[in-house]
């Protein structure tokens, strides 16, 4: 594994102090403003409690591409990258844009590959110190004069994230069957274990569903997702014995 | 008068999130851009800048994935979700399905200022457990190495399928009509690409998905806009039909 430095360890306790720090302030603000207009405290807890547990299971996937990336990047280097904006399958790509994976990781390679890691991403932040502000005064006014509109768009954004990745799962899938091809950094889907996996999850939420309307047993509503991954991740586990 | 003040308050709240939100953005910002500037001071290297300039494609594609990502997220995220999602990454298998989901539980309505709450509540929520949960995951990293990545690499795939599969039911069950179009038409984008051995991979599936959705939610929209005001013009018309039979009685 290539050295760390004790520098980079430095900065990333203070990214992920900054970051702590940053939702703390936004959680204590939202608090009290749920407080000042009268919010019920039970669904406050609620919605606390629900995505807390929710947001377990899917970071250990997060600290496995740590794992995964270490063995070109050291250890400090995918910790703060995968800390901050960005996704492990981005991460892979930028990174490789050296050829990291197929050389033996150099500091000077790594050095490059952190700066193209780096900059890619930073679109995003730079646009919401720009112009955020702006487009979010855009989307008031049309809550304003149309709602109709802005709820037939906020709809149809979650229904086109849903149609996109459900998509690229299904066909991808079909398309991979039961060979798992291993490219040396990450595990590919077994295509019959991801559908699987998805059919579990499905059934799972929809027998919950059944269960907090029909026989209305409400207090699984707050954990009907997280057990419904638990389910499906552990599905998924079992199953890669099996293929 | 009441719900005037309410609005300005909550337009008060929202400039705050904004203020505060550019500022904690701006310092993420400076921090996140120093880690290969501290990694190649203390390791005494300069970088390879003709593999930079050789990226610079690769970097621009994902500067304008960023760009339609950010105007299709935005209205799904709270103000302060949006600055958080946007520093803590992961949005679209983590934030962005941990805020739906906290948004389902608590049946908040979408537009009102119970459901921005919410939603930044869960991101924040979120973000804190996450950035735990990674400075946690170290110590084990760096004890057992590659030994327990080994073991826990093969479930790493089936994650998103895990998540998607029961938030999917939960979106198709509420935007039924909003998603069985584009979802057809992806279907077989998905499949020509494959055909062809084009994988456009998730990130960009995604956005496709979501411009597509846009389009086929406008055209329904313009149809029911027609459907209300035909609707409209009859009731117009019988009103004044009745309106006239009065008058000749």
């Amino acid at each position: 594994m290539p050295t760390d430095y004790v520098g980079v360890y430095i900065l990333g306790v203070i990214i992920v102090l900054s970051i702590i720090g940053m939702a703390t302030y936004y959680l204590i603000k939202s608090l009290k403003r749920a407080k000042a207009i009268g919010m019920s405290p039970a669904i406050i807890k609620n919605a606390i409690k629900s995505s807390a547990v929710f947001s377990v299971l899917p970071s250990i996937p997060i600290v496995i591409g740590v794992g995964v990336m270490m063995s070109y990047l050291g250890l400090a280097i995918p910790w703060i990258r995968l800390t901050v904006i960005g996704a492990l399958q981005y991460e892979l790509l930028a990174m490789d844009q050296v050829g990291i994976t197929q050389a033996i990781p150099t500091p000077e390679l790594i050095g490059t590959a952190a700066i193209i890691m780096t900059f890619s991403i930073v679109a995003g932040p730079i646009f919401n110190i720009v112009a955020y502000r702006k487009l979010q005064h855009k989307l008031v006014d049309l809550e304003r004069n149309n709602k109709r509109l802005l709820d037939t768009i906020t709809g149809a954004l979650l229904g086109g994230i849903l149609a996109g990745l459900a998509s690229h799962i299904i066909i991808g899938a079909f398309f991979s069957g039961g060979a798992v091809a291993e490219d040396g950094i990450t595990t590919a889907a077994n295509g019959y274990i991801t559908l699987i996996t998805l059919a579990i999850s499905m059934v799972t939420m929809a027998v919950c569903g059944i269960l907090i309307t029909k026989l209305k047993w409400t207090k699984l509503e707050n954990y009907a997702l997280p057990i419904t991954i638990l389910v499906a991740m552990g599905s998924a586990y079992a199953l890669t014995f099996a293929f | 008068m009441k719900k005037n003040t309410h609005i300005n308050d909550s337009d008060l709240f929202a400039e705050s999130f904004h203020k505060s939100g550019r500022l904690f953005t701006l310092i993420c910002l400076i921090l996140i851009s120093l880690m290969p500037v501290v990694y190649c001071i203390t390791a005494g290297v300069t970088p390879i800048w003709t593999s930079i300039l050789k990226a610079i494609p690769f970097m621009f594609s994902y500067i304008l994935i960023a760009l339609v990502e950010i105007f299709s997220y935005a209205p799904l995220l709270s103000v302060g979700g949006q600055y958080m999602a946007y520093i803590t990454g992961n949005i679209s298998n983590l934030k962005l399905p941990c805020a739906i989901n906290a948004q389902n539980i608590t049946k908040t309505k979408r537009g009102t200022e119970e459901q921005e709450i919410i939603t930044t509540i869960a991101i924040s929520v979120s973000s804190i457990v996450t950035t735990i949960i990674i400075a946690i995951g170290l110590i084990p990293l760096s004890i057992f190495g590659k030994d327990i990545v080994d073991v826990l690499k093969p479930v790493t795939p089936y994650v998103i399928p895990a998540i998607f599969g029961g938030l999917g039911v939960v979106l198709l069950a509420r935007y039924f009509k909003l998603t069985i179009v584009p979802f057809a038409i992806m279907l077989v984008i998905a499949l020509v690409t494959f055909l062809i051995d084009q994988d456009l991979g998730q990130s960009v599936m995604l956005t496709i998905g979501m411009v597509i959705s846009l389009i086929s939610a406008y055209i329904i929209h313009k149809r029911g806009s027609k459907k209300i005001k035909l609707a409209e013009a009859r009731a117009d018309d019988f009103y004044s039909e009745e309106e006239d039979d009065l008058l000749a009685d």
